[in-house]
Protein backbone atom coordinates (compact mmCIF):
# COMPACT_ATOMS: atom_id res chain seq x y z
CA UNK A 1 0.00 0.00 0.00
CA UNK A 2 1.17 3.24 -0.57
CA UNK A 3 2.76 5.27 2.31
CA UNK A 4 0.42 8.65 2.11
CA UNK A 5 -2.78 6.20 2.42
CA UNK A 6 -1.10 4.44 4.87
CA UNK A 7 -0.34 7.51 6.55
CA UNK A 8 -3.67 9.24 6.25
CA UNK A 9 -5.26 6.11 7.51
CA UNK A 10 -3.34 5.89 10.83
CA UNK A 11 -3.71 9.73 11.29
CA UNK A 12 -7.68 9.46 11.27
CA UNK A 13 -10.16 10.19 13.81
CA UNK A 14 -11.05 7.05 14.55
CA UNK A 15 -7.50 5.36 14.19
CA UNK A 16 -6.73 8.18 17.17
CA UNK A 17 -9.52 7.60 19.10
CA UNK A 18 -8.61 3.80 19.13
CA UNK A 19 -5.28 4.41 20.14
CA UNK A 20 -5.61 6.66 23.02
CA UNK A 21 -9.03 4.97 24.32
CA UNK A 22 -9.10 2.77 27.48
CA UNK A 23 -11.71 0.13 26.70
CA UNK A 24 -12.59 0.88 23.31
CA UNK A 25 -9.28 -0.94 21.46
CA UNK A 26 -9.54 -4.05 24.09
CA UNK A 27 -12.82 -4.68 23.09
CA UNK A 28 -12.32 -4.06 19.50
CA UNK A 29 -9.14 -6.13 20.28
CA UNK A 30 -11.93 -8.87 21.88
CA UNK A 31 -14.46 -8.87 19.20
CA UNK A 32 -11.50 -9.80 16.33
CA UNK A 33 -10.32 -12.91 19.05
CA UNK A 34 -14.20 -13.63 18.85
CA UNK A 35 -14.11 -13.67 15.09
CA UNK A 36 -10.46 -15.96 14.83
CA UNK A 37 -12.32 -18.29 17.77
CA UNK A 38 -15.78 -19.24 15.50
CA UNK A 39 -13.79 -18.92 12.21
CA UNK A 40 -11.16 -21.60 13.41
CA UNK A 41 -13.52 -23.79 15.45
CA UNK A 42 -15.63 -24.07 12.99
CA UNK A 43 -13.63 -24.58 10.49
CA UNK A 44 -11.45 -27.05 12.35
CA UNK A 45 -14.04 -29.48 12.53
CA UNK A 46 -15.45 -28.99 9.31
CA UNK A 47 -11.94 -29.56 7.63
CA UNK A 48 -11.57 -32.74 10.21
CA UNK A 49 -15.29 -34.66 9.05
CA UNK A 50 -13.66 -33.86 5.20
CA UNK A 51 -10.04 -35.60 6.10
CA UNK A 52 -12.03 -38.30 6.92
CA UNK A 53 -13.11 -37.90 10.46
CA UNK A 54 -16.99 -38.43 12.09
CA UNK A 55 -17.52 -40.38 8.75
CA UNK A 56 -20.90 -41.45 9.98
CA UNK A 57 -22.39 -37.93 10.24
CA UNK A 58 -23.29 -36.46 7.40
CA UNK A 59 -21.49 -33.40 5.59
CA UNK A 60 -24.25 -31.38 4.26
CA UNK A 61 -25.61 -31.45 7.71
CA UNK A 62 -22.30 -30.11 9.54
CA UNK A 63 -21.82 -28.25 6.56
CA UNK A 64 -25.57 -26.22 6.97
CA UNK A 65 -24.28 -25.48 11.16
CA UNK A 66 -20.18 -25.07 10.66
CA UNK A 67 -20.09 -22.91 7.26
CA UNK A 68 -22.48 -19.96 8.88
CA UNK A 69 -20.74 -19.78 11.66
CA UNK A 70 -17.12 -19.94 9.95
CA UNK A 71 -18.25 -17.08 7.76
CA UNK A 72 -19.38 -15.03 10.56
CA UNK A 73 -16.44 -15.32 12.65
CA UNK A 74 -14.43 -14.46 9.59
CA UNK A 75 -16.57 -11.29 9.10
CA UNK A 76 -16.14 -10.23 12.37
CA UNK A 77 -12.84 -11.41 12.03
CA UNK A 78 -12.14 -8.98 9.04
CA UNK A 79 -13.92 -5.47 10.61
CA UNK A 80 -12.47 -5.44 13.62
CA UNK A 81 -9.20 -6.93 12.21
CA UNK A 82 -9.40 -3.69 10.07
CA UNK A 83 -9.84 -1.22 12.97
CA UNK A 84 -7.00 -3.08 14.40
CA UNK A 85 -4.62 -2.21 11.26
CA UNK A 86 -6.20 1.44 11.25
CA UNK A 87 -4.60 1.97 14.73
CA UNK A 88 -0.92 1.34 13.61
CA UNK A 89 -1.26 1.04 9.75
CA UNK A 90 2.30 1.76 8.63
CA UNK A 91 3.68 -0.51 11.23
CA UNK A 92 1.50 -3.13 10.31
CA UNK A 93 2.15 -3.02 6.40
CA UNK A 94 5.74 -3.10 7.14
CA UNK A 95 5.50 -6.41 9.19
CA UNK A 96 6.59 -9.54 6.97
CA UNK A 97 4.27 -12.01 9.34
CA UNK A 98 1.05 -9.69 8.79
CA UNK A 99 2.15 -9.36 4.78
CA UNK A 100 2.21 -13.48 5.19
CA UNK A 101 -0.53 -13.24 6.94
CA UNK A 102 -2.90 -11.40 4.62
CA UNK A 103 -2.11 -13.63 1.61
CA UNK A 104 -2.57 -16.94 3.53
CA UNK A 105 -6.32 -14.93 4.72
CA UNK A 106 -6.33 -14.89 0.63
CA UNK A 107 -5.32 -18.42 -0.15
CA UNK A 108 -8.45 -20.05 3.19
CA UNK A 109 -10.33 -18.06 1.13
CA UNK A 110 -9.60 -18.76 -2.37
CA UNK A 111 -9.31 -21.93 -1.13
CA UNK A 112 -13.20 -22.11 0.39
CA UNK A 113 -14.90 -20.89 -2.64
CA UNK A 114 -12.82 -23.04 -5.13
CA UNK A 115 -13.66 -26.16 -3.37
CA UNK A 116 -17.16 -24.89 -3.64
CA UNK A 117 -17.08 -24.56 -7.06
CA UNK A 118 -15.52 -27.51 -7.50
CA UNK A 119 -17.37 -29.49 -5.87
CA UNK A 120 -20.59 -28.73 -8.42
CA UNK A 121 -18.41 -30.31 -10.93
CA UNK A 122 -16.96 -33.37 -8.68
CA UNK A 123 -19.47 -34.13 -6.43
CA UNK A 124 -18.10 -37.38 -5.22
CA UNK A 125 -14.17 -36.58 -5.35
CA UNK A 126 -12.89 -37.61 -2.24
CA UNK A 127 -9.36 -36.78 -3.23
CA UNK A 128 -11.32 -33.13 -3.56
CA UNK A 129 -12.72 -33.83 -0.18
CA UNK A 130 -9.49 -34.62 1.72
CA UNK A 131 -7.43 -31.53 -0.38
CA UNK A 132 -9.49 -28.74 0.27
CA UNK A 133 -9.68 -30.27 3.88
CA UNK A 134 -6.41 -30.23 4.23
CA UNK A 135 -5.58 -27.13 2.85
CA UNK A 136 -7.89 -25.65 4.90
CA UNK A 137 -6.96 -26.64 8.20
CA UNK A 138 -3.18 -25.72 7.63
CA UNK A 139 -3.75 -21.94 5.64
CA UNK A 140 -6.42 -20.76 8.91
CA UNK A 141 -4.27 -22.37 12.23
CA UNK A 142 -1.14 -20.63 9.76
CA UNK A 143 -3.13 -17.71 9.75
CA UNK A 144 -3.95 -18.02 13.48
CA UNK A 145 0.07 -18.41 14.55
CA UNK A 146 1.30 -15.78 12.74
CA UNK A 147 -1.92 -13.10 14.14
CA UNK A 148 -0.44 -14.09 17.62
CA UNK A 149 3.38 -13.57 16.41
CA UNK A 150 2.63 -9.86 14.71
CA UNK A 151 2.41 -8.83 18.44
CA UNK A 152 6.10 -10.27 19.10
CA UNK A 153 8.57 -9.61 16.24
CA UNK B 1 -12.93 -46.31 14.61
CA UNK B 2 -13.62 -45.61 18.08
CA UNK B 3 -9.85 -45.16 18.74
CA UNK B 4 -8.91 -43.48 15.83
CA UNK B 5 -11.06 -40.88 16.13
CA UNK B 6 -10.47 -40.21 20.13
CA UNK B 7 -6.61 -40.15 18.88
CA UNK B 8 -7.12 -37.54 16.29
CA UNK B 9 -9.14 -35.48 18.63
CA UNK B 10 -6.22 -35.89 21.48
CA UNK B 11 -3.56 -34.91 18.90
CA UNK B 12 -5.85 -31.97 17.38
CA UNK B 13 -6.60 -30.91 21.50
CA UNK B 14 -2.67 -31.14 22.12
CA UNK B 15 -1.88 -28.83 19.12
CA UNK B 16 -4.23 -26.23 19.87
CA UNK B 17 -2.82 -26.04 23.52
CA UNK B 18 0.52 -25.68 21.96
CA UNK B 19 -0.37 -22.76 19.96
CA UNK B 20 -1.91 -21.18 23.43
CA UNK B 21 1.36 -22.00 25.41
CA UNK B 22 3.44 -20.04 22.75
CA UNK B 23 1.13 -17.02 22.92
CA UNK B 24 0.64 -17.24 26.76
CA UNK B 25 4.53 -17.50 27.32
CA UNK B 26 4.94 -13.54 26.12
CA UNK B 27 2.85 -11.31 27.80
CA UNK B 28 3.51 -10.00 31.29
CA UNK B 29 6.70 -10.50 32.52
CA UNK B 30 8.04 -14.14 31.32
CA UNK B 31 10.02 -13.02 28.82
CA UNK B 32 12.27 -10.96 30.23
CA UNK B 33 14.67 -11.19 33.32
CA UNK B 34 13.89 -11.67 37.00
CA UNK B 35 16.63 -9.07 37.94
CA UNK B 36 15.93 -5.00 38.13
CA UNK B 37 17.56 -3.03 35.12
CA UNK B 38 18.16 0.85 34.98
CA UNK B 39 18.47 2.70 31.81
CA UNK B 40 18.96 6.22 31.52
CA UNK B 41 18.94 8.23 28.32
CA UNK B 42 17.04 10.49 26.19
CA UNK B 43 14.23 9.62 23.93
CA UNK B 44 15.37 10.08 20.31
CA UNK B 45 11.62 8.61 19.01
CA UNK B 46 7.90 8.10 20.75
CA UNK B 47 5.32 5.85 18.98
CA UNK B 48 2.54 5.80 22.37
CA UNK B 49 -1.15 4.63 22.39
CA UNK B 50 -2.68 0.94 22.50
CA UNK B 51 -1.41 -1.71 22.83
CA UNK B 52 1.08 -0.10 24.86
CA UNK B 53 3.58 2.80 24.33
CA UNK B 54 7.25 2.57 23.06
CA UNK B 55 10.13 4.65 23.67
CA UNK B 56 13.98 4.75 22.11
CA UNK B 57 16.63 5.72 24.22
CA UNK B 58 20.18 6.60 23.51
CA UNK B 59 21.90 4.72 26.42
CA UNK B 60 24.19 6.89 28.30
CA UNK B 61 26.81 4.94 28.39
CA UNK B 62 27.40 3.65 24.81
CA UNK B 63 24.59 5.64 22.70
CA UNK B 64 22.86 2.72 21.69
CA UNK B 65 19.42 2.75 21.36
CA UNK B 66 17.18 1.21 23.72
CA UNK B 67 13.24 -0.08 23.22
CA UNK B 68 11.36 0.57 26.08
CA UNK B 69 7.86 -0.57 26.30
CA UNK B 70 5.73 1.64 28.60
CA UNK B 71 2.33 1.14 29.25
CA UNK B 72 -1.46 1.48 26.95
CA UNK B 73 -2.58 4.92 27.84
CA UNK B 74 -4.58 4.65 30.52
CA UNK B 75 -1.71 3.03 32.58
CA UNK B 76 0.22 6.19 31.42
CA UNK B 77 -2.09 8.79 32.70
CA UNK B 78 -2.47 6.89 35.90
CA UNK B 79 1.30 7.24 36.18
CA UNK B 80 1.10 11.47 35.82
CA UNK B 81 3.33 10.55 32.34
CA UNK B 82 1.49 13.04 29.16
CA UNK B 83 2.99 13.33 25.75
CA UNK B 84 4.29 16.56 26.39
CA UNK B 85 6.60 15.38 29.59
CA UNK B 86 7.53 12.09 26.82
CA UNK B 87 9.07 13.81 23.93
CA UNK B 88 11.77 13.55 21.72
CA UNK B 89 14.74 14.86 23.50
CA UNK B 90 13.56 14.38 27.30
CA UNK B 91 15.96 12.46 29.63
CA UNK B 92 14.55 9.16 31.08
CA UNK B 93 15.61 7.03 33.53
CA UNK B 94 13.97 4.08 33.49
CA UNK B 95 13.33 0.95 35.63
CA UNK B 96 12.29 -2.40 34.93
CA UNK B 97 13.70 -5.70 33.54
CA UNK B 98 15.32 -6.11 29.84
CA UNK B 99 14.39 -9.35 27.70
CA UNK B 100 15.85 -12.29 28.59
CA UNK B 101 17.47 -13.19 25.19
CA UNK B 102 20.96 -10.93 25.87
CA UNK B 103 20.45 -9.44 21.89
CA UNK B 104 17.34 -7.90 22.41
CA UNK B 105 17.83 -4.22 23.59
CA UNK B 106 14.26 -4.67 25.13
CA UNK B 107 12.79 -3.41 28.33
CA UNK B 108 9.85 -3.50 29.72
CA UNK B 109 9.49 -0.35 31.97
CA UNK B 110 7.94 -0.56 35.84
CA UNK B 111 8.84 3.11 36.95
CA UNK B 112 10.56 5.99 34.69
CA UNK B 113 12.17 8.61 36.21
CA UNK B 114 12.10 12.35 34.94
CA UNK B 115 13.69 15.28 35.91
CA UNK B 116 13.94 13.57 39.26
CA UNK B 117 10.61 12.74 39.70
CA UNK B 118 8.76 9.15 39.83
CA UNK B 119 6.44 8.15 37.63
CA UNK B 120 5.40 4.56 38.91
CA UNK B 121 3.60 2.35 36.00
CA UNK B 122 3.33 -0.84 38.32
CA UNK B 123 2.69 0.77 41.59
CA UNK B 124 2.34 -2.92 42.96
CA UNK B 125 5.63 -4.11 41.53
CA UNK B 126 9.14 -3.37 43.13
CA UNK B 127 11.12 -1.15 41.27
Amino acid sequence: MEAGVLAALEGSGLAAALRGSTWLYPLVNTAHVLGVALLVGAIAALDLRMLGLWAELPLAVLSRVLVPVAATGLALAVVAGSLLFAAGASEYAASPLFRAKMALVALGIANALGYRLLRRRHPESPTLLRAAGTISLATWLAVLTLGRLIGYF
Amino acid sequence: MQRRTFLAQAAAAAALCGLAGRARAHHGWAWATEKEFELTGPIKAVRLGNPHGELTLGAADDGEDWLVEIGQPWRNRRAGLTDEILKIGTEVTAHGHRAVDPAQRLVKAERLVIAGKDYNLYPDRTS
